[in-house]
């Protein structure tokens, strides 16, 4: 059985239609990228996956947890956060809180982890990421890549089954873009489920699983990440590879 | 005919100074209690408690304040309820400073970028948990010198108590004008009075307002 399955996904923005019936499997494990124009409802159904965006049709399952059209209240969600971390484009680090206080606020709070219990984690975690001699530093102190780093540890504090990339090198300076990657990397090779949306496409060649080609609100074409560029199934894969170049 | 010395007025002046004080500290200290949560309220998710707020916020803000103070003291009198001015007065600043904190922490808590919102609902916060950890101590930051700037409005605002008879400063200061017949002298000891209680607090604000950019 899949970790993350949705089934007839569909999502409106007024009478823009940008998810029409999203189907897509996500095995424990695998690390999955989608790209496409921008536009074409990549970053909109990375927001469904933990209900950030909610859905007008469908179904979202993660572990176990499930979100449907009408049922999905507080205590859904709540359910399903637990299982889904995110980590976004602008870092969205607390700026009152220091490093460690950003990953261990979630496991106190929610997890009502005791603090000191939740420190530790907060260390390992931010060990994890290469960031363990920041712990006291507030994120005003920090390079982009280092708070992006702590971003994932916070994430990775609330011991999530599968964690979302939504763009999270597109805000960085080119030469802070491979740390970050490398963090992501390395959770790839741990068994951590991902699921990335990136313009990175020769790291996404390389980590990658399973890439996914979004157009116009569907999945347009999907498959292994070398296959695919070797040999574009659809003419609009072809051409938006082309246009990378 | 009877004298009246230096001392004599500025004696009275001051137990006038110190009831505009404590009607000042009361009415903030209700009014920032009942502002908490018309705020509430205000941004909150239930619809009819949002509308009662925007009303609230709305009815304060758009009627002068001696208005609301001749309605509270002569309309709740057609009740048969016998309002004195101090409770007139209290109750007048208290709900009139509810209604513009409310709308000066919303600013406030609203300025908070969408992010904030969106990091700590990923990690499965609650609404009260996103507002009490992530939130409001990033909104309460923000709000600091826009509040105790509104503090100065209301030790102003406390004069406008006169004219129910509460014997605050101004109050205190027109009697004595009329029985001196040195209006010139007491009612600039009067503003003096008030720009001693206001003047601290406008520095203050401006030193913390300085101290924030300074910070982020």
């Amino acid at each position: 059985m899949p970790l993350v399955s949705t089934n007839r996904l569909h999502k409106f923005f007024g009478t823009n239609h940008v998810l029409r019936g999203i189907k897509l499997d996500v095995e424990e494990g695998e690390v999955v990228t989608i790209v496409g124009r921008s536009g074409s409802g990549k970053s909109t159904l990375l927001r469904t996956l933990n209900g950030l965006e909610s859905i007008d049709d469908g179904v979202i399952e993660v572990d176990g947890a499930t979100l449907e059209v009408d049922r999905a209240d507080a205590s859904a969600l709540r359910n399903l956060r637990q299982k889904v971390g995110m980590v976004f484009q602008q870092f969205n680090l607390f700026p009152h809180l220091s490093a460690g206080q950003n990953v261990m606020l979630a496991p106190q709070v929610v997890k009502r982890t005791p603090k000191k219990e939740a420190e530790e984690i907060a260390r390992r975690m931010l060990e994890r990421v290469g960031l363990a001699e920041k712990f006291d530093a507030f994120p005003d102190q920090l390079s982009g890549g280092q708070q992006q780093r702590v971003a994932i540890a916070r994430a990775l504090a609330m011991s999530p089954r599968v964690l979302l990339c939504d763009e999270i090198t597109s805000a960085l300076d080119p030469e802070l873009v491979n740390e970050v990657l490398g963090v992501v990397r390395q959770l790839a090779g741990e068994g951590m489920t991902l699921i990335m949306v990136t313009h990175e496409m020769r790291f996404a060649r390389e980590v990658s699983d399973k890439l996914v080609f979004m157009h116009e609100g569907k999945i347009h074409e999907s498959g292994h990440p070398q296959a695919m560029f070797a040999k574009p199934a659809t003419a609009e894969f072809a051409s938006f590879i082309g246009s990378l170049n | 005919m009877m004298t009246f010395s230096l001392w004599d007025i500025v004696r009275n002046l001051l137990i006038g100074g110190a009831l505009t004080l404590l009607l000042s500290l009361v009415a903030f200290a209700l009014g920032g209690a009942t502002g908490l949560l018309v705020l509430f309220a205000r941004i909150g998710k239930w619809r009819a408690p949002r509308a009662l707020a925007q009303m609230h916020i709305e009815l304060f803000q758009g009627t002068p304040l001696l208005l609301q103070l001749f309605t509270l003291f002569f309309g709740l009198s057609l009740f048969g309820l016998d309002v004195p001015a101090w409770l007139a007065a209290g109750l007048g600043l208290t709900l009139f400073t509810s209604a513009f904190l409310a709308e000066i922490w919303r600013g406030c808590v609203e300025a908070v970028p969408r992010g904030q919102w969106e990091a700590s609902a990923c990690l499965a916060m609650t609404y009260w948990e996103q507002m009490r950890h992530v939130i409001l101590p990033q909104a309460m930051r923000l709000s600091i010198a826009p509040t105790v700037g509104f503090a100065v409005q209301v030790v102003k605002g406390t004069a406008v108590t006169s004219i129910i008879g509460f014997a605050e400063l101004t109050k205190t200061g027109s009697m004595i004008a009329n029985a001196t017949f040195q209006p010139f002298l007491v009612y600039s000891l009067v503003a003096l009075g008030y720009f001693i209680l206001c003047y601290p607090l406008s520095r203050y604000a401006q030193a913390l307002e300085r101290s924030f950019h300074a910070a982020r």
